[in-house]
């Protein structure tokens, strides 16, 4: 992560005059490395106040407790990069795990190859709605997915009438608790997930587009891209990737339940601002957003280890989100 | 005499922006001031409204040698400006935007309502302006704001003096016509008006003086009855172009590269008929509103057409995205890089290959190493000048980034290439340099389509000039023996 | 929309009452939220109450979404519309006096079931203790750690009724016994999702040294038994108790991973109506409950005049557990 972080600042020299100011680039390398140096410090001081904090063990903790959270945020960048934003995906999440739920639940479960597809497609499906909403209708994403994060809830509650599907297969159980390697599978499924993305950002044509379309949509349309196109897919990897997270949460929580991922969202954009991502869209990265989760995974499991009430978490974590958006108004306003 | 101005000169941190600014305002008089970009109009008009200092000169209002110290100096004195921008606030009804920041009170507390409307009507009813001082302002039309505004400038009783600043830009024929008999009016009630416009047609048919600046000097002064459209043109244009430019002009071959016939958007453009041929560059002329941008986005595929055909090559074709166009070899360099043109938050190399993604990949995935090859080929060609392919455009100056919008749009490869206006708030040095690429770009047997609003390029590159106005073609000049006042006289 | 269907509810309930003249008891019912597991029980039993079944009541169940300006409103709205009495479960201690004195204005019977209110206005009360709540699990704790050890305690939303009350009986648990440590005590807002990060971040910050769970309800437990397990420890070598007796945790207890007593939701719920419709009626109305039979000696009827009618917890076990689940399959089923 550190690695993909150094190559997005990579500067190719050349052999022409320097006509951008030089002043911009080093703040700009600042604000990157800012982040990277603000988890390295979080991450020194914490070790230093407990001796369990880096312990192989506790590490796994983080990194578990950041998966869903880290899987959230993962779809928020794409949208948040094309200046949307999506407040649905708490509820997305939920009943996606609950629709999932039911067909693993009970004497005769379905096997995972069906259901995870299936719940991946609950989500995508309320994603895809969310972009016909906003790219076609033209609701702004904050109304559209407001009014989703209404409406799939309230589903949530109606489909079993507000219980939680209990008894789940120990196959699905294994999304929570199962290993790789000796990893566990949120961990996994965060990492495969992250360098999926990565990839689709940095290496692809629809990366490129949704950059374009979040930095200028008029000059996107204009140089040829299906702004439309972009603008609506991006919900819908939001959704199947909320989907993606709540299965992970009703596995780890050995049942679906109906107010599963209430205020996800909030945790899931407080990655993505912290990570860097601009939420006028255009910039930002996926490895930012990867470790914003990370600061947020840290700063609670840290907290909680040292024993500091959870009052001062939230403290804690608001004040960094206004800080990283502070830090990217100042590099926008360098013009 | 209601103003008299003499020897009005201002200059910005040395440079001088107005040497010697003069006019004659009588009351009950429509007064046009004429004159090109950076003829000094607008560093006149923020003088006489307060806006600026003047740094020597006279202005008599009145009778009275005067010198404001801001706006509201001068419109306490009974001058009041109108702009291109205006700024009616859409919530609000029509009364209210009238008196903002001055409604009528009941017990110092509540507004007034009856009384609100009851004066508002009778200000609308004396200048004759038919609107419902009830309506709320996002109900009336670009004409009817337009007027409220000229309402609003005109409620103080011992207001004089109105400047109106190219009024008609945004107005189609029957709301301008709207807009004239209310100034007629206007000046029967007494008043002065100055008159800013590009538009000849408008100032001999409104104006019964004139006064023309050019580079900051007062040139001309007089009355429209004893001048005609041509010495008025002369006198604002009074240069000499064709020095500047690349001289070669093209062959006209037997098959067109472009074939357009009967397009028509409507309320935009009318029966537009016209064909580019390789190796030509085909200029388009107007003034804003004329259309020649919405043709050139229709084109692109950036509007719909509503009728006409269009065909590449004799093969009819249906544009309907700029994805299409790109596939058909159309490429257009839009009128404003930051607003249409440039992702400024995004790098050199991206801007550059955004437009020519499908030919940079495989299956969606981008061939990194190809991808640099050719932004470091069109860097070079066009020398764009960039620390770094990893430079976000906005921190390149204006010439830089309008050459990374044709890098980008030549990247496609395009048998024709759309420009519009292409050298705006360019400097002088890669203003020649685009030209050359243009240039280059022809005599490789492509074709290109300008618009401009500067003349002395409009002449200086194009092959062959077709001149807009009011969405129609008004003119077609194909023997370039001709003058920048015959183009003005053509477009107004 | 929900307003609108409740709306509509009322217009159709108000005809049907005129046509069938005074002999039906409109009884609004207004739990907290219908979002969780313990009030949609606690509505399906109150639907099965024999006076409800037979049509001699006619009840309207208002969602208060866990708001209680919402619950307001919808108290003001069954004044409003003459309902004839009132059971609910507020969604706030404090929230609901002054709607309580206007009700009592408008001679309509308030009881509150499952928690209690902050006014002097109402019938009478009927919930489970929830400091006997904190005792039991505490003392059901500590035996199992033989009096001595580490706890850590998972508390609900600090300052809720429920959190206060749970607190405090686990608290004066605790004074009595000197070799029993507090590690950690902090809130998990009654989630399972909550409980399991903090779970684990506690066992990385006291390893090995943690016998006792408390979980002020089951499904913060719940997480800490996930967390348990992910840390590839067994919940058998805890001591490990939540409170309320959901699905989840009555099978734990079947599996002996944990130890929780039954908050009764439908005694709570059939035993409130029967007081109201006894405050409303006189004492023509006798109680049809069953709840008055299970614990005739521990919460005798007492001829309806009580202020406060405390359900005995009921322990859950290996043997009952079945039973239970059953049984609130039964009340669910429609």
């Amino acid at each position: 992560m550190q690695t993909e972080t150094q190559n997005q600042t990579e500067v190719v020299p050349t052999s022409a005059p320097m006509t951008g100011s030089n002043r911009n680039k080093v703040q700009a390398l600042a604000t990157r490395y800012g982040i990277v140096i603000a988890f390295f410090l979080l991450c020194v001081v914490l070790s230093f106040l407990n001796k369990y904090f880096l312990t192989t063990g506790n590490v796994v903790n983080i990194l578990q407790q950041t998966s869903i959270n880290g899987i959230l945020a993962l779809g928020m960048t794409l949208v948040i990069l094309t200046g949307g934003i999506d407040l649905s995906v708490g509820s997305v999440m939920a009943i996606s795990s609950m629709v999932a739920a039911t067909f693993v639940s009970g004497d005769h479960p379905r096997s995972l190859w069906l259901v995870v597809p299936l719940g991946l497609s609950v989500g995508a499906f309320l994603g895809f709605i969310n972009g016909l909403t906003v790219a076609y209708l033209k609701v702004p994403s904050f109304v559209a997915t407001l009014g989703m994060l209404s409406v799939a809830r309230g589903i949530t509650y109606a489909y079993t009438d507000g219980q939680p599907v209990p008894n789940l297969s120990d196959t699905f159980l294994s999304l929570g608790e199962g290993t790789v390697l000796g990893v566990p599978l949120p961990i996994v499924v965060l990492a495969v997930l992250f360098g999926f993305l990565w990839w689709v950002l940095t290496h692809t044509t629809y990366g490129r587009s949704i950059y374009a379309v979040g930095g200028n949509v008029r000059s996107a349309r204009a140089a040829g891209i299906s702004t439309k196109r972009i603008t609506a897919s991006v919900y819908i990897f939001s959704g199947a990737l909320a989907a993606m997270g709540g299965l992970v949460l009703a596995a780890r929580t050995s049942a679906a339940l109906p107010q599963a991922g209430v205020g996800y969202e909030l945790d899931a954009i407080a990655a993505v601002v912290i990570g860097g991502t601009s939420l006028t869209g255009g910039v930002g990265s996926a490895a930012g957003t990867l470790l914003g989760a990370l600061i947020i995974g840290t700063i609670n499991n840290g907290l909680d280890i040292l024993g500091v009430s959870s009052a001062y978490q939230q403290i804690v974590k608001g004040a960094i989100i206004i800080v990283a958006v502070l830090l990217d108004y100042s590099r926008h306003s360098n013009e | 005499m209601l103003l008299r101005a003499r020897g009005v000169a201002k200059a910005f941190s040395g440079v001088p922006a107005l040497s010697n600014g003069q006019l004659d305002l009588q009351a009950g008089s429509i007064h046009a001031l004429c004159g090109g970009n950076g003829a000094g109009k607008s560093t006149f008009l923020n003088i006489i409204t307060g806006t600026l200092r003047r740094d020597s000169g006279t202005i008599r209002f009145k009778g009275k040698e005067v010198d404001f110290h801001g706006p509201k100096e001068a419109l306490d004195a009974g001058i009041s400006i109108i702009t291109q921008e205006l700024s009616p606030i859409p919530g609000m009804t029509v009364a209210e935007n009238l008196y903002l920041g001055q409604l009528p009170l009941r017990f110092g507390l509540a507004v007034d309502w009856p009384t609100l409307y009851q004066r508002a009507e009778e200000l609308l009813g004396t200048l004759g302006f038919k609107i419902n001082p009830r309506r709320q302002m996002r109900e009336l039309s670009l004409a009817q704001i337009q007027l409220v505004e000229i309402a609003k400038a005109m409620n103080r009783e011992d207001s004089s003096v109105l400047i109106m600043d190219e009024p008609t830009s945004a107005l189609g024929e029957q709301e301008a016509e709207l807009l004239f008999a209310s100034v007629r009016r206007l000046a029967a009630l007494g008043k002065g008006i100055i008159y800013v416009s590009h538009r000849m047609t408008e100032i001999f048919k409104l104006c019964d003086a004139y006064t023309v600046f050019r580079d900051g000097q007062f040139v001309a002064t007089g009355q429209t009855k004893d001048t005609d459209r041509k010495q008025l043109v002369s006198a604002i244009i009074g240069r000499n172009y064709q020095d500047q430019f690349p001289a070669t002009k093209a062959q006209i071959t037997a098959t067109p590269l472009l074939r357009v016939k009967h397009l028509g958007v409507r309320g935009r453009l009318d029966d537009i008929n016209l064909e580019v041929y390789p190796g030509e560059v085909l200029g388009i002329y107007g003034l804003g509103g004329s259309g020649r941008s919405r043709f050139l986005s229709t084109l692109y595929g950036l509007n719909r057409m509503d009728s006409g055909e269009v065909s590449l090559n004799e093969q009819r074709v249906r544009i309907k995205s700029p994805r299409d166009a790109i596939r058909h070899g159309v490429a257009l360099v839009t009128e404003d890089r930051k607003t249409t043109g440039l992702v400024l938050t995004s790098s050199v190399k991206e801007n550059i290959s955004l437009s020519s993604l499908p030919r940079l990949s495989w299956f969606g995935i981008i061939k990194r190493m190809r991808e640099m090859e050719w932004t470091n080929r069109w860097m070079q060609a066009l020398r764009i000048k960039a620390a770094s392919t990893k430079l976000e455009v906005r921190f390149m100056s204006g010439g830089n980034q309008q050459k990374v919008v044709l890098a980008r749009a030549l990247e496609t490869e395009p048998k024709l290439l759309l420009l519009d206006e292409p050298t705006r708030g360019v400097d002088a040095g890669a203003k020649q340099e685009i030209y050359g690429f243009v240039e280059n770009h022809r005599q490789k047997g492509n074709g290109v389509i300008m618009v401009s609003s500067e003349v002395d390029e409009m002449l200086g590159i194009s092959t062959r000039i077709i001149v807009f106005r009011r969405g129609k073609i008004a003119a077609h000049f194909e023997n370039l023996n001709l003058s920048g006042a015959d183009l003005l006289h053509a477009a107004s | 929309m929900l307003k609108k269907m409740i709306a509509v509810g009322l217009c159709a309930l108000s005809t049907s009452a005129g046509a069938q003249a005074a002999e039906k008891t409109k009884v609004g019912a207004a739990p907290y939220g219908l979002r969780a597991e313990f009030a949609n029980l606690w509505v399906a039993a109150l639907k099965k109450h024999p006076e409800v079944t037979s049509g001699k009541v006619e009840l309207t169940v208002f969602d208060g979404r866990y708001d209680a300006v919402v619950q307001n409103n919808q108290i003001a709205t069954m004044i409003t519309q003459h309902f004839d009495a009132i059971e609910m479960i507020p969604v706030d201690f404090n929230g609901s006096a002054p709607q309580m004195k206007k009700a009592k204005a408008a001679n309509i019977p308030v009881v509150i079931s499952n928690s209690r209110v902050n006014s002097p206005d109402i019938v009478s009360t009927i919930e489970c203790d929830d400091v006997k709540a904190g005792e039991i699990i505490m003392e059901a704790a500590a035996k199992k750690m033989g009096g001595k050890g580490n706890v850590v305690v998972f508390q609900g939303p600090i300052g809720s009724a429920g959190e206060l009350d749970r607190s405090k009986g686990v608290k004066s648990v605790l004074a009595k016994y000197p070799d029993i440590k507090v590690l950690e005590m902090k809130t998990a807002n009654w989630s399972r999702a909550e409980g399991l990060a903090l779970m684990e971040n506690w066992l990385t910050a006291h390893p090995n040294q943690i016998n006792g769970i408390i979980g002020e309800n089951d499904e913060m437990a719940l997480g800490a038994i996930q967390a348990v397990k992910s840390h590839g420890l067994n919940p058998k070598d805890f001591a490990i108790v939540g409170v309320d007796g959901v699905v989840d945790a009555i099978n734990a207890v079947k599996a002996g991973e944990m130890f929780s007593i039954l908050q009764d939701a439908e005694g709570q719920a059939q035993g409130g109506l029967d007081l109201v419709l006894h405050a409303k009626l006189g004492d023509s109305y006798t109680p049809k409950a069953n709840v008055w039979k299970q614990w005739e000696k521990e919460m005798p009827w007492d001829g309806g005049k009580g202020k406060e009618y405390l359900i005995p917890w009921t322990v859950i076990t290996q043997a009952n557990a079945d039973q239970i689940i059953q049984h609130q399959k039964d009340l669910m089923s429609k």
